[in-house]
């Protein structure tokens, strides 16, 4: 399972920015990212390479932040993988794509909806 | 413990009131020229002065002292007075107050007594971070903790690094400072890396000079000072030590034997019943050099005559629900900052910062409630915080009686003061 880390900005020029500047300067590397806005702020949900070193530096900066499980799988066996959750009634929150051919997505389950993946012979990360 | 103050009952507490509300008429008519015309004007018989003839007297408000500038309202030669302090007069003259030696000594007392009633003693290392000079607030408690006997560090405000290097290495176990102030401390303990809990020995906090909420007192108490005390008082009445909260935090005890305490209706000047929320009113007893009759203090409040559960008579008024100058006019309706951190205490994950923006769309006032979130925000699910921001609106507009509209901002982006809050920006061109 991976940690990805939900971090609130509000929705203003240059807030992206700083949080990418912190990343750079603590030698952290996003993965994949993907941000949900409404009004005047945003969530900017990511997967990075240093977890525990991200942590730090975002604790350090007085960030809101939550780190929440996900799943990845190969972006080729998407159509498998949603076709056996949906079987298994497990809800896809939301998913957004990451570099290497992958996919991340949120479930209401993870440790159900993991079991059932590699019971289907699917991996995850 | 100076028994005498602490264990006045109800009646003794009316009798010595009612002496000294005579004394103090007669005392301003004879050395006033400004209260002795406001006196004759009003037909007040000072011979035969009964408690009751107060309400014929009329008010004394900021702008009497301030039409009165410098001196005009003192009732002693000048030559007695040992001291002047001055409130920030941000538009024309400051308002100037005088002391006497006895004033002087009364004032200390008084926050001695104050101190007493949060539990410190002469043990106790008292560090005060209200500001030292024309603010009354700094000496105020100095005066206090030094009459007490206790280890005072007049730290005053400002330099946070340095007051929590002198907290640790002082082994500060009283805080006396504004809630804001203390809440910025709170904080940058923590960026320091000190654990407040651990570290510090920080026992009371005496927080006073701007209104704060139960909601402040929990996250200070959780988190900075194991028992947090709101103190009352305003330079025109000497400064801190008008009122305190005992140890039953249900209010804040009136030092009755020096003040005179009634609770008006602030448009039409009636006198409520206690339980009614007005403005308080107060006259003050024992004042010489610059004695006050019914002073409009501009402080909403609530009036609790009764008997304290911690055993003291001195009634109490509720914690100030507003300034009658904080009071918001939006869309004619009043609006006092106190309600608004009300709603918001009552929610997960947001902190006591907050700030109040009013402008105008076209001939309609909007107010913009921004509120910071804390580290620990659910930030995950947009629609838990799309739904977190309209229930804090649909619950502001049910206690103010006007909608709001909220902007949740980041950790650490609002403004920060060392001494009172700047909570309200009101952008309406008149």
């Amino acid at each position: 399972m991976v940690k990805q880390f939900s971090i609130f900005l509000e929705n203003k020029p240059g807030r992206l920015s700083n949080l990418i500047d912190l990343f750079e300067r603590n030698q952290i590397r996003v993965l994949a990212m993907g941000i949900a806005e409404a009004g005047n702020y945003g969530i900017v949900r990511c997967i990075l390479d240093a977890p525990e070193k991200a942590a730090e530096a975002l604790r350090n900066a007085n960030t809101a932040m939550n780190l929440v499980e996900v799943l990845i799988i190969d972006m080729e066996d998407l159509h498998n993988a949603v076709k056996v959750l949906g079987e298994k009634g497990i809800n896809v929150d939301y998913a957004y794509t990451m570099d290497l051919g992958r996919i991340v997505i949120k479930v209401d389950d993870e440790s159900k909806a993991k079991n059932a993946l590699s019971e289907a012979g699917i991996k995850t990360y | 413990m100076s028994i005498q103050a602490y264990s006045m009952g109800k009646k003794e507490i009316k009798e010595v009131q009612s002496r000294k509300l005579k004394e103090v008429v007669a005392r301003v008519y004879e050395n006033s020229p400004f209260y002795r015309r406001r006196l004759k004007e009003a037909g007040i018989d000072i011979t035969n002065f009964r408690p009751e003839d107060i309400r014929k007297i009329p008010f004394t408000t900021k702008t009497d002292l301030r039409d009165n500038y410098p001196l005009g309202l003192i009732s002693v030669d000048k030559s007695k007075i040992v001291r002047m302090h001055a409130s920030s007069g941000t538009t024309g003259n400051p308002t100037v107050v005088a002391y006497t030696k006895r004033d002087i000594d009364a004032w200390a007392e008084l926050n001695k007594r104050c101190l007493e009633v949060c539990g410190v003693t002469s043990d106790d290392v008292v560090q005060v971070a209200y500001g030292y000079g024309l603010f009354t607030g700094g000496l105020g408690l100095h005066y206090g903790a030094e009459r007490l006997g206790s280890k005072v560090i007049p730290a005053s405000t400002g330099n946070t690094k340095r007051q929590l290097k002198l907290m640790k290495d002082l082994g500060t176990t009283v805080l006396a400072c504004t809630p804001s102030y203390a809440l910025f401390l709170s904080e940058s303990a923590k960026e320091e890396g000190i654990d407040p809990k651990k570290d510090l020995k920080l026992r009371v906090g005496v927080l006073g000079a701007e209104p704060w909420s139960e909601s402040t007192r929990k996250v200070l108490e959780e988190e900075f000072v194991q028992s947090a005390h709101d103190i009352y008082g305003m330079s025109e009445l000497n400064g801190p030590g008008v009122a305190i909260e005992c140890r039953k935090k249900n209010g804040l005890h009136v030092w009755e034997d020096h003040y005179f305490v009634e609770i008006i209706d602030p448009n039409t000047g009636e006198v409520l019943e206690p339980g009614e929320k007005g403005e308080m009113a107060v006259t003050t007893l024992e004042k010489e050099g610059m004695p006050l009759l019914r002073y409009r203090t501009r402080d909403i409040t609530i009036l609790d005559d009764e008997v304290c559960e911690c055993g003291m008579a001195h009634a109490r008024i509720k914690k100030i629900l507003g300034r009658t100058d904080d009071m918001l006019k939006i869309r004619g309706i009043c609006v006092f900052p106190s309600q608004i951190e009300e709603v918001i205490s009552g929610f997960e994950g947001l902190t006591p910062f907050y700030q109040l923006v009013v402008d105008r769309d076209g001939p309609l006032d909007r107010l913009l409630v921004k509120v910071e979130v804390s580290e620990n925000f659910k930030s995950d699910r947009l629609t838990e915080i799309v739904d977190l921001q309209k229930r804090l609106e649909e619950e502001l507009r049910d206690v103010l009686s006007i909608s709001a509209a909220v902007e949740l901002t980041e950790p650490r982006t609002l403004p920060r003061s060392e001494g009172k809050a700047q909570r309200i920006i009101d952008l309406r061109k008149i």
